[in-house]
C-alpha cells in the first residue's frame, strides 16, 4: 500500500479533490458511532467532510474497509492522518476507527513465561512509555519514547498506525526491527504474521494489502540482549532524524555473539545492515572492527541528500554513530538518546 | 545621568493583557466573523518566473458553493491601477500577466464555506510561458533576466523619485555613503583584508498567520486586519480606491506576533479589492505554510574590505552590500539604506565607502524583519573584526577598543554617536563571560571556544507618532494610540508613561487599540521606534492633559497646587459627572536628510540601538555538532521603563536571532521553496536554548531625547548575536564560518576543508 508522503507540496498543487458528504451506513446503531458529520466541520474547520465510523467488531471493520478506494482507511490515533488531511494531501471519504475494537487490538501482554510481549495495535505510545513490564524487559522502547514527539502526540498515537504509516523517519520501526519483533496482520481472509522489516516496501510504502489491518506486534524478550537507539538530528534538536540507528546485541563477555543493526531515516525504509552485522558478529569491539563495520554499512545502503544533510555528510554520520552506538551497548544496558548530529 | 524614577517608571508592571491572553479572552482578527462574510482562498503560481497565457477559472466557478473566482481582470474594473507597495508601486494585487515568484497569488476563490473555496482551487488551470529566473542577489546585479521592466517608485518616499522610469536593471536602489578618501587610505594601509559573508533567507514565523477582513459598503471601507501599521494601511488603501482617508477605517486588535512582517500592505489590498467587487465582507486567513510566500528576510551578500595600520588602527573600510529583495520591493529599499548606513560597524574610521543595493530576484518578497538589515551586516563586520585581529595577532578586545566609536565622534555618515553605551555593553558581556578567566578548551574531539561581538543600528527617520489622552468625567483615563501591541508589551509601557505624568496607577489606564476612526496617526509599530516616538507623544499628550487640568482648576478659582480630584473638578464645571479633558501630543525627531551622493548627515538617526553579545560554545569536531554553553546579550536600552518587559524583549529577540543563526533557512531549488512548513523549516525549540542564557541591559544608561531617558529595545539583541556565535565557533575550531546558518554540517565541512579533505559539494 502506498501512502502520499507529507512532503512539501508546491504552492496551489492541483490535485483532484473528493467531496464527500455524510452517508449513513446501515450498521446497527448500537455498534456504530458516527462521530463527525458536516455540521461539526462547519465550525470554522478547514477539513472537507467525511465519515468517521467506529465499528465494535473486527468483522464490521473489515466490511467497512472493504473498498478499493484509497480514501477509505483505518484510523488509529489519527496523528499522521490529520496532518496529511490538513495539508490536503489525503482527502478521506471514510475513516474506520479501530478505537472500539476490544480484545486483541488493546493491551500490553507479557507471556506467563516472560518470553515475549503481545502488544495490541491500538496501544498508545503513552501506554508503552508508562508500562512497568516494558520498562523492565524492553527498556530501549521506554527510552525511545522520550526522544519522540511530545506528550500530546504520545497520548494518542498508536503503534499500529505508526507501523502502517510507512514513514522512514519514524523512530519505533527500527527499534522493533532490532528487537526482532513481528507484526500481526488480519483481514477477512485470516491472519498472517511477518517480521517488522518485511512490512516496509519503500518510502511511505508498506506490504499491507487493502482491507488488511495491523492487529498487534509480538516482541520477544531476549534477556541476554542489550539495545541502543540513536536518533541523530542535525538542525533543531527536535526534528525528524537525519538518521535513526537501532542496535541490539548479545554479548559473550566482550565478544559480540549476535547483533542486529538497523538504519532508518537516511534510507527509504528501516533497513537491517547485514554486512555490518557480519563484521561485528563474533568480534570484540575495537576501533578497527568498528571501522570495518562502518565500511560494510556504507557499502550496503544508499543514502541521498535531503534537507537534513548532504549524502556525504550523512554517510559520515553513519560511520561515527554506528561506532558510538555499538560502543555504548554492552556496559550500560539499553539506551535511546537524541544525538545532535 | 540616572533616570528620574517616579511612581511608574522603572517598575516591572505585569502586562495589562496577561489575564485576557492566558484565559483566551484577548481579541484577534482570526476570531472575527461578520454577517454575510465570504472566505477567500488564494491560488498561487507554481513557477518562479513566467508569463501567464491563460487563466481558466470556469470549472472552479462552476463548483457548487463557489461564489466567485477573481483574477486581476476583475480587480482592474474596480481599481484601475492595481499596484501597491510602500517604496515602489510594483506589486499587483493579483498576478498581472506575469508571475515573479513561485507562490505568488494568481487568483482567489470566494465562497461562504472555506473548504469549498479550497476545493475549487484545484479546478483552476493556468497556462504559463516559462521565463528564465534569477535567484541569487549577486547574479541579479548583472543578469539580463529582468524581474521588472521598469522601476516604479512610490510618491510617498521623495528620496526615491530619481529612480522613476529606470529600465533594464534589477537594482531597485543603490545607497551610497562616502567619507574621506577611501582609495588613498587603502593605498597607504599596512594591511588590507577582504572577506565576503552571506546571510540566508528566513521568515518571521508569527504564530498568528496573516489575516485581514474587508467590509466595503456605502462608499466606505472598514478593514479588520492583523497589521503593525494601521495608519499606513489607511493611506495606501485610500490611494488605491481614490477615497479620502475618512472613508477608510482600519481596526487592529492584538497581534500574535509581527516582527516586521505585518507592516505596510500585505493582504489588505487584496481583501479590499474583493470586498469592493462582491460588496460583502471578505476574509482571507493564510495558513502557516502560506506565510513563506508573503514576506521574508533579505538574504544578503556582503563583501567587506578594511585597511589597517601595523598597530591595528582601521583607516579605511569599503562595504559592498547586496540585498536580495525578492520579486517585490516592499520596504526593501529602506532596509538597504538603513542596513547600509551602519554596515561599517560601530568603529571610528576616517575613510569609508558604502554601496548598498536593493536587488530584485524571483524569490518571495523580502521586507522588514526585526533588526532591519542590522543583523546581516553585523554578521559580516564583526566576524571580519575577529579575522583581522587574529591575522594581526592583536587581542580581539583591544582591537575593538582601539577602533571603537566613542561618544560624540562622528559615525560614517557624520552623525555623532550620542547616548550610546557601546563600550559598557561590551564590558558587561566580558564580565558575564568571565573573559579574564582561562577557558577550558576541551580535549579529544571536543573543542570549546568563546567569542563576542558588538553592533548598532540606526532607526528609521523621520517618523511621526500622535497620541491622545482622554480623561473621563470620573477621572479615569483612556489612552488612544496607534501603536499595535503584538506581544512586546507596548500597552503596558505606554500606560506607565501616561500614569507617570498624570500620577495615576498605570494598571487603571485603558489603552484603546488602533482604530483609525478613533486613534490618531502613527507611522507604524516597527524598527524599535514605539517606546521612543510614541512614548514621547504619549508623554506630551499627558503633559497637555495635565496642564488643561491645572487650567480648569484655575478657572474654578482653586489655589495653585490644590489636590481636588479631576472628577470633582469636572463635576463642578459641568454640574454633574460629565465632560472630558483631552490632551494631545505628537512627536517627530530631529532629522537631517542625508546627502544623496555622500550619505552625509549630522542627524541620521533619532537614537542608536546598541547591542553586544557573547557566546561560549562546544563543538564535537567528529560531527560538527554545536552546543551553545553560554549566550549573553547586553543592550543599551536607555532607561528601562519596565525592566521585566525589557528582559523579555531582549530574550525573545535573542531566541529569534538564535534561530536565524543556527537552525532557520529557507531552502530553494530552481526558485522553488523546498521546506515551506514548520516540519521542515526549523525554528528553535526549548531544547535548542543555550545551557546558560543571560539577557541584561546596561544599568543607568540614559537617552536624553527619549521619554524618561528610554529608547527602543525590540531589536537590540538581534544585532550582535550571530557574529558572537560565529566568532566563538571560530575560536573553538580555528575556522571562520562565512555563511549563515551555522549548522553541524557547515561546521564539519569547514573543518574538513581546513584539513584538506573536503566533502563533496552538495
Ligand atoms: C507533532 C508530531 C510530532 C511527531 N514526532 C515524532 C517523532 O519525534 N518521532 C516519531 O517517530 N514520530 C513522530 N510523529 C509521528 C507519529 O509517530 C505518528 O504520527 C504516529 O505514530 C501515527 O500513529 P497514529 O495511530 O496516530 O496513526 P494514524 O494517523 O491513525 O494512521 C497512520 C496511517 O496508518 C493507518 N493505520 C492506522 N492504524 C492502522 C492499523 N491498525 N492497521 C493498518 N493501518 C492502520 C492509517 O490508515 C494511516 O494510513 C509525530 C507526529 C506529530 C503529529
Amino acid at each position: 500500500m502506498k501512502i502520499a508522503p507529507p512532503t512539501v507540496r508546491p504552492p496551489a498543487l492541483c490535485m483532484k479533490r473528493r467531496w464527500a458528504s455524510l452517508t449513513l451506513t446501515a450498521w446497527g446503531v448500537c455498534s456504530l458511532h458516527i462521530v463527525r458529520g458536516p455540521r461539526a466541520s462547519a465550525k470554522g474547520c478547514d477539513l472537507a467532510s467525511f465519515e468517521l465510523l467506529e465499528p465494535r467488531s473486527l468483522g464490521e471493520a473489515f466490511a467497512l474497509l472493504d473498498s478499493d478506494d484509497p480514501a477509505v482507511r483505518p484510523f488509529g490515533g489519527g496523528t499522521a492522518l490529520m496532518l496529511m488531511m490538513k495539508a490536503q494531501i489525503f482527502k478521506p471519504v471514510r475513516l474506520v476507527s479501530l478505537r472500539l475494537l476490544g480484545g486483541p487490538l488493546h493491551g500490553i501482554e507479557l507471556a506467563a513465561d516472560k518470553s515475549a510481549f503481545r502488544i495490541g495495535a491500538m496501544t498508545t505510545f503513552a501506554e508503552l512509555e508508562h508500562s512497568p513490564d516494558i520498562r523492565a524487559h524492553l527498556p530501549v522502547v521506554t527510552q525511545t519514547m522520550l526522544t519522540l514527539a511530545n506528550v500530546r502526540v504520545r497520548n494518542v498515537a498508536t503503534i499500529g498506525g505508526n507501523l502502517a504509516h510507512g514513514d522512514p523517519h519514524l523512530d519505533l520501526p527500527p527499534v522493533w526491527t532490532a528487537l526482532d519483533a513481528k507484526v500481526r496482520i488480519a483481514s477477512k481472509a485470516g491472519e498472517r504474521t511477518i517480521p517488522v522489516q518485511e512490512l516496509f516496501a519503500g518510502y511511505y510504502e508498506t506490504t499491507l494489502k487493502h482491507g488488511e489491518i495491523i492487529t498487534g506486534i509480538d516482541v520477544p524478550v531476549r534477556p541476554k540482549w542489550t539495545s541502543h537507539y540513536a536518533k541523530v538530528t542535525t538542525r533543531a534538536q527536535h526534528d525528524w532524524p537525519a538518521l535513526g540507528l537501532a542496535v541490539s546485541a548479545q554479548f559473550d563477555g566482550k565478544r559480540i555473539n549476535d547483533i542486529r543493526v538497523v538504519l532508518s531515516a537516511a534510507v527509504d525504509r528501516p533497513s537491517r545492515m547485514k554486512g555490518a552485522e557480519a563484521v561485528l558478529r563474533g568480534a570484540e569491539i575495537d576501533d578497527a572492527v568498528l571501522s570495518r563495520a562502518a565500511d560494510a554499512a556504507l557499502g550496503e545502503v544508499h543514502i541521498e541528500s535531503d534537507l537534513r544533510g548532504s549524502a556525504d555528510y550523512k554517510q559520515h554520520l553513519l560511520r561515527v554513530h554506528l561506532g558510538r552506538a555499538v560502543k555504548a551497548l554492552s556496559p550500560r544496558g539499553d539506551q535511546a538518546t537524541i544525538q545532535r548530529a | 545621568m540616572a533616570a528620574a524614577i517616579g511612581s511608574s517608571i522603572g517598575k516591572s508592571f505585569a502586562r495589562l493583557e496577561s489575564r485576557d491572553k492566558v484565559t483566551g479572552r484577548a481579541d484577534y482578527t482570526h476570531h472575527l466573523r461578520l454577517p454575510g462574510m465570504l472566505y477567500g482562498k488564494i491560488f498561487r503560481s507554481t513557477l518562479p518566473h513566467a508569463r501567464i497565457k491563460r487563466v481558466d477559472t470556469s470549472a472552479a466557478s462552476a463548483l457548487e458553493g463557489v461564489y466567485q473566482v477573481v483574477t486581476i481582470d476583475d480587480i482592474r474594473k474596480v481599481i484601475p491601477n492595481p499596484y501597491y507597495g510602500p517604496a515602489f508601486h510594483d506589486q499587483p494585487i493579483l498576478a498581472d500577466g506575469k508571475v515573479r515568484f513561485a507562490g505568488e497569488p494568481v487568483a482567489v476563490v470566494l465562497a461562504f464555506d472555506k473548504r469549498i473555496a479550497e476545493e475549487a482551487l484545484g479546478l483552476i488551470e493556468v497556462e504559463y510561458e516559462e521565463l528564465p529566473g534569477v535567484f541569487d542577489e549577486v547574479e541579479a546585479m548583472t543578469s539580463t533576466t529582468l524581474v521588472h521592466d521598469e522601476l516604479k517608485p512610490a510618491a510617498t518616499f521623495p528620496d526615491l523619485a530619481h529612480l522613476k522610469g529606470r529600465k533594464a536593471t534589477n537594482v531597485a536602489l543603490d545607497y551610497k555613503l562616502r567619507r574621506g578618501d577611501t582609495e588613498r587610505a587603502f593605498a597607504e594601509a599596512d594591511h588590507v583584508f577582504e572577506h565576503t559573508f552571506r546571510a540566508q533567507q528566513v521568515m518571521h514565523t508569527p504564530m498568528e498567520p496573516f489575516v485581514s477582513i474587508a467590509d466595503f459598503k456605502d462608499g466606505q471601507l472598514t478593514l479588520h486586519t492583523a497589521s503593525q501599521g494601521p495608519s499606513f494601511v489607511r493611506i495606501e488603501i485610500a490611494r488605491l480606491l481614490g477615497l479620502p482617508e475618512n472613508r477608510v477605517r482600519v481596526k487592529v486588535p492584538f497581534l500574535g506576533g509581527g516582527f516586521g512582517g505585518k507592516l505596510y500592505i500585505k493582504l489588505e489590498a487584496l481583501v479590499t479589492a474583493l470586498s469592493v467587487i462582491v460588496r460583502r465582507p471578505v476574509k482571507i486567513a493564510l495558513t502557516m505554510e502560506e506565510q513563506f510566500f508573503m514576506v521574508t528576510r533579505h538574504p544578503c551578500t556582503f563583501t567587506i574590505k578594511s585597511g589597517v595600520t601595523k598597530d591595528g588602527k582601521i583607516t579605511a573600510r569599503h562595504c559592498e552590500v547586496v540585498w536580495n529583495g525578492g520579486a517585490y520591493a516592499d520596504i526593501g529599499p529602506r532596509v538597504t539604506q538603513k542596513g547600509g548606513f551602519t554596515s561599517a560597524g560601530p568603529y571610528d574610521i576616517e575613510n569609508v565607502t558604502i554601496n548598498s543595493y536593493a536587488v530584485y530576484t524571483n524569490r518571495p518578497p523580502c521586507g522588514a524583519l526585526r533588526g532591519f538589515g542590522a543583523p546581516q551586516t553585523a554578521w559580516a563586520y564583526e566576524c571580519h573584526t575577529d579575522l583581522i585581529a587574529q591575522a594581526l595577532g592583536i587581542d580581539k578586545i583591544e582591537f575593538r577598543r582601539k577602533n571603537m566609536l566613542r561618544e560624540g565622534r562622528p559615525q560614517a555618515s557624520g552623525t555623532p554617536l550620542r547616548d550610546a553605551e557601546v563600550e559598557r555593553a561590551m564590558d558587561q558581556v566580558l564580565d558575564r563571560l568571565q573573559w579574564n578567566k582561562p577557558l577550558d578548551r576541551g580535549t579529544g574531539r571536543i573543542r570549546r571556544g568563546r567569542g563576542i561581538a558588538i553592533g548598532f543600528k540606526g532607526i528609521t527617520a523621520p517618523t511621526t507618532s500622535v497620541a491622545i489622552v482622554n480623561m473621563y468625567g470620573d477621572g479615569s483615563c483612556g489612552l488612544y494610540i496607534g501603536t499595535v501591541d503584538m506581544g512586546q508589551g507596548s500597552d503596558t509601557v505606554m500606560a506607565q508613561i501616561a500614569g507617570e505624568v498624570l500620577n495615576i496607577d498605570p494598571t487603571t489606564i485603558r489603552v484603546i487599540h488602533p482604530d483609525t476612526d478613533v486613534t490618531p496617526y502613527d507611522m507604524g509599530t516597527l524598527g524599535s521606534r514605539s517606546t521612543f516616538h510614541m512614548g514621547n507623544a504619549v508623554r506630551a499628550a499627558a503633559d497637555d492633559a495635565k496642564s488643561k487640568i491645572a487650567a480648569l482648576a484655575r478657572e474654578l478659582g482653586l489655589p495653585e497646587g490644590s489636590n481636588v480630584p479631576l472628577s470633582e473638578l469636572l463635576r463642578r464645571r459641568y454640574g454633574m459627572q460629565a465632560g472630558n479633558i483631552i490632551g494631545t501630543g505628537s512627536f517627530i525627531p530631529d532629522y537631517e536628510k542625508p546627502d544623496t551622493e555622500t550619505g552625509q548627515t549630522t542627524k541620521g538617526t533619532p537614537f542608536w540601538g546598541v547591542g553586544a553579545a557573547g557566546a561560549e560554545v562546544e563543538i564535537d569536531t567528529e560531527t560538527g555538532q554545536l552546543t551553545i554553553l553560554k549566550l549573553i546579550n547586553v543592550a543599551d536600552v536607555g532607561t528601562a521603563l519596565n525592566p521585566m518587559a525589557v528582559r523579555q524583549q531582549l530574550s525573545g529577540s535573542g531566541i529569534m536571532q538564535l534561530g536565524h543563526t543556527i537552525t532557520e533557512n529557507m531552502v530553494f531549488r530552481d526558485g522553488q521553496l523546498t521546506n515551506g512548513s514548520l516540519a521542515d523549516y526549523k525554528i528553535p525549540s526549548l531544547l535548542d536554548m543555550p545551557v546558560e542564557y543571560i539577557n541584561e541591559h546596561v544599568p543607568n544608561a540614559y537617552d536624553k531625547a527619549g521619554p524618561f531617558g528610554a529608547k527602543g529595545t525590540g531589536e537590540s539583541t538581534s544585532i550582535a548575536l550571530s557574529p558572537a556565535i560565529g566568532n566563538a565557533v571560530a575560536d573553538a575550531i580555528g575556522v571562520q564560518i562565512m555563511d549563515l546558518p551555522i549548522t553541524a554540517e557547515s561546521i564539519y565541512r569547514a573543518l574538513q576543508k581546513a584539513n584538506g579533505t573536503p566533502l563533496a559539494e552538495d
